[in-house]
């Protein structure tokens, strides 16, 4: 299914579209302007509307129940007028040069035309990078996942019933990843290319995009713990509750724990002690996904085999006995966990943070601080000048604070660029 | 003659009732055979507590120890050794996790291998003496490309007396490259010959020409006997984007090929079996294979109407210790009876993939991009976590 001019057709249709979709863009981008307001406007009576629960039954084609509730929640906390307005203010409101002695003026203005590359694995992400997209005035081009199933479409298209102009600004294309040929057209035409993706994802894209247009990449990222002293229980339970609560899925869930230490004895120490937090919250929050049971049990299976033949894995491991485990390794490399409640632990004294973490600079984000409370703003500063981006306590690695910026940035202002012109 | 020829020789494919003691006995000499000969599979049964000689009855065969395809991916498992090997074939598996497993097939298992295909050929009318043309939309064979996919797809092109062969990926300058345009130009030649022409291989590939042909108003009236056969992979058709309805709807307009004669096959680098569609493109278990569900936790084995993971069970191949593959897939099995097609084995359905691990919310959406045309692996989708 293809949306363009506010219209649905038929996939079929998408060469012919391709082939007058430059010029129809140049007419809208000579000729209409897409205030924000009316962006804020149908965004917010949207997400009233999906939390007021109309929207439940196509959200529910790829969530489960109790995910309808998180994408409700989701609705209301980033789709609000507040909450708009709040970003535009936070993001794009920094005072531009405005002064009467000066002989040049200047003015934010959309980057142009956006083509947005979104995943397939997140729902309603794609409508939410179209979103950012319109809010900053641009006109915008999306690819959709594969396996989409008709939701981003819908969600758009309720959009713009809202507001009619939206549809001027919007063209939605369900070419397949194989019609590569289609896909450097539509890079082709825009402006900036937002890609969400990991790192065969990003790595694609830019052998796809043409010199001259700007990448807007959000990668993968890997978050981790960093422990200096002796926590708190609270403190170890807090980290316990997230790393079993999001299952070490999320780019800021934590991969690995880090000790100060140089000592393998004390990561065992910690372990021990870490175990039974861990044990508990993951029978709080147990796997119950068809799909990641049968991988936690197949490669619990090869594990079994491997064992039979004699091998052993490569560091300690301590099982817990609800399917997870602590991985003590003795190298210090960030990497990505076997998920799913199983976490490494290694060593990091705190004079080899900066270089160690150096290396594993792209996919810095966050990290859960775990320290007494007279080293934390020193830790937080070698972990700053590191590359991470996000500082947080021991459980709010994924909580989101109104005004933050995504990576290291303000997503709207890089789909925006600052014009000046001589008075 | 032995347990695995006799079976492989069975007249009818889908009389499982009948041959379950015969199964019983292949799956046992198997075994046997394999813990004789490797060394590594037999310290895996002993693990196990599992001897060959346990195998008694069909329900006996959910205690051979079921390997999973991700122990094959890191693990050489050989029976007979490379050297000694006089196999004709090696394959890999597309290696779609970044891992491939190396399957080695010996003679024994070539032969019985033809009487399969022969046998479940037969009811969709796929072997046939009439020469054909054909399209092949997978890739085009080379010495360095090991993969079950490609060979799979260039095997079935002996199924009739081929008149020439065009393949959708050509290898140019050192990667694929998709060429349908002439792909498009060889159906619109063939067209006007009096010999059918046979689609072969990726659904994805076969559905986009076809939609490519549809925008740009070409319609052709292929001769009779022409027909499509979708396969080269378990991970093909199954919850794609595209409704199978919509492919047969589109065959029938543009190339004029009803939908009795399009069928889909399919099987797996670790389970060399063929499966291919009833008329209503259900898959029946055929008698070489009996497939087991099993618990996703547990492991154990599940009854009918149950989804869990998908165990294959064949005796065919010698080389490598494959009697029992566990595999990533999910799926479930239905009472033959149920289908109405005449068929009466159980018929597999495929949920999906227990898939690979990542990280969820930045998401591998684009990941796929070039996947499937600008290198050499299997056209496949990033699975959604849910």
């Amino acid at each position: 299914m293809i949306l363009y001019k506010s219209a649905l057709f038929d996939s079929a249709r998408q060469d012919a579209i391709l082939a007058h979709l430059e010029s129809y863009i140049n007419r809208v981008r000579a000729t209409m302007t897409l205030p924000p307001e009316a962006v804020i406007q149908a965004v917010d009576r949207l997400g009233s509307r999906i939390a007021a629960g109309e929207f439940d039954p196509v959200i529910a084609r790829v969530a489960s129940p109790e995910e309808v509730e998180e994408y409700r929640a989701l609705a209301v906390r980033l789709m609000s007028r507040s909450a708009l307005e709040a970003r535009l203010k936070n993001e794009l409101g920094e005072p531009l040069r405005d002064d009467p002695t000066s002989p040049i003026r200047q003015e934010r203005r959309p980057l142009g035309t956006l083509f947005h590359i979104a995943a397939g694995n997140m729902d309603g992400l794609p409508a939410y990078s179209v979103v950012e997209g319109l809010l900053t005035g641009n006109f915008n081009i999306l690819k959709l996942p594969s396996a989409d199933d008709g939701v981003t479409v819908e969600i758009l298209s309720a959009l713009i019933r809202e507001e009619p102009l939206i549809g001027d600004f919007v063209a939605v294309f369900d070419t397949p990843s194989t019609d590569t040929e289609a896909m450097r057209k539509m890079a082709m035409m825009a402006d900036g290319i937002v890609v969400w993706g990991g790192e065969t994802a990003i790595t694609a894209v830019r052998a796809l995009a043409p010199p001259g247009v700007k990448l807007i990449e959000w990668g993968h990222r890997l978050g981790f713990a960093y422990v200096s002293g002796t926590p708190s229980d609270e403190e170890l339970a807090a980290l316990a509750s997230h790393i079993a609560g999001t299952k070490q899925l999320l780019c800021s869930s934590a991969q690995v724990i880090y000790l100060d230490t140089a000592s393998m004895p004390d990561l065992r120490a910690f372990a021990d002690r870490f175990l039974p937090h861990l044990d508990r919250a993951m029978a709080a929050h147990p796997v119950t996904d068809l799909g990641a049971m049968a991988r936690i049990t197949t490669r619990r299976r090869c594990r079994e085999l491997a064992e039979a033949l004699g091998e052993r894995e490569s560091g300690e491991v301590l099982r817990g006995s609800a399917d997870c485990s602590l991985i003590l390794k003795t190298d210090s490399a960030l990497e990505i966990s076997p998920l799913w409640g199983n976490v490494l632990v290694k060593r990091l004294p705190r004079a080899n943070l900066l270089p160690v973490l150096r290396t594993a600079k792209g996919t810095l984000q966050t990290a859960a601080l775990l320290c007494p409370v007279q080293d934390r703003a020193s830790l937080t500063e070698v972990l700053l000048r590191a590359g991470v981006n996000r500082v947080r306590r021991a459980g709010d690695l994924s909580a989101s604070f109104p005004g933050e910026a995504h990576d290291g940035e303000f997503p709207l202002r890089r789909c925006t660029r600052i014009v000046d012109i001589e008075k | 003659m032995s347990y695995r020829s006799r079976l492989f020789r069975w007249p009818d494919p889908y009389d499982t009732a009948s041959t379950d003691a015969l199964f019983t006995d292949a799956a046992r000499e198997c075994a046997a055979y394999h813990a004789a000969h490797c060394p590594a599979y037999r310290t895996l049964l002993d693990a196990a507590r599992f001897s060959p000689d346990d195998l008694d009855a069909i329900g006996d065969l959910a205690r051979i120890p079921a390997i999973p395809t991700a122990f094959l991916k890191t693990h050489r498992l050989r029976t007979m050794p490379a050297d000694r090997l006089h196999t004709p074939i090696r394959a890999t598996s597309s290696g779609t996790g970044g891992r491939a497993s190396e399957i080695g097939l010996d003679w024994g298992a070539c032969f019985c291998g033809l009487s399969m295909i022969a046998k479940v050929a037969a009811p969709r009318s796929l072997l046939s003496p009439r020469p054909c043309h054909y399209i092949v939309f997978g890739y085009m064979p080379r010495r360095e490309n090991a993969m079950a996919a490609a060979k799979t797809a260039y095997g079935y092109t002996f199924l009739a007396p081929a008149l020439d062969r065009t393949f959708a990926l050509r290898w140019e300058n050192s990667r694929y490259v998709p060429d349908l345009d002439g792909v498009i130009r060889a159906i619109v030649r063939h067209a006007a010959s009096p010999h059918p022409t046979r689609f072969i291989g990726f659904p994805a590939y076969t559905y986009f020409t076809l939609k490519k042909m549809d925008e740009r108003g070409i319609r052709v009236r292929l001769p009779r006997g022409s027909s499509i056969m979708l396969g080269g992979g378990w991970k093909q058709f199954w919850r794609e984007a595209v409704d199978k309805t919509v492919l047969y709807a589109l065959a029938e307009r543009v190339l004029g090929i009803p939908e009795e004669a399009i069928a889909e096959s399919y099987g797996a680098a670790e389970h060399p079996i063929l499966y291919c569609d009833c008329r209503n493109h259900r898959f029946h278990v055929p008698v070489y294979s009996r497939v087991l569900i099993r618990d996703v936790k547990t492991l154990e084995p599940l009854p009918m109407g149950y989804p869990g993971l998908v165990n294959l069970i064949s005796p065919l191949i010698r080389a490598t210790p494959l009697l029992s593959v566990l595999t990533d897939d999910l799926g479930i099995l239905h009472p033959g009876e149920e289908c109405g097609c005449g068929i009466t084995s159980p018929t597999l359905e495929l949920l999906g993939r227990a898939g690979m691990e990542e990280i969820r919310t930045c998401a591998a959406g684009a990941e796929e991009i070039l996947k499937g045309t600008e290198s050499e692996k299997e056209y496949g989708r990033v699975k959604r976590e849910k």
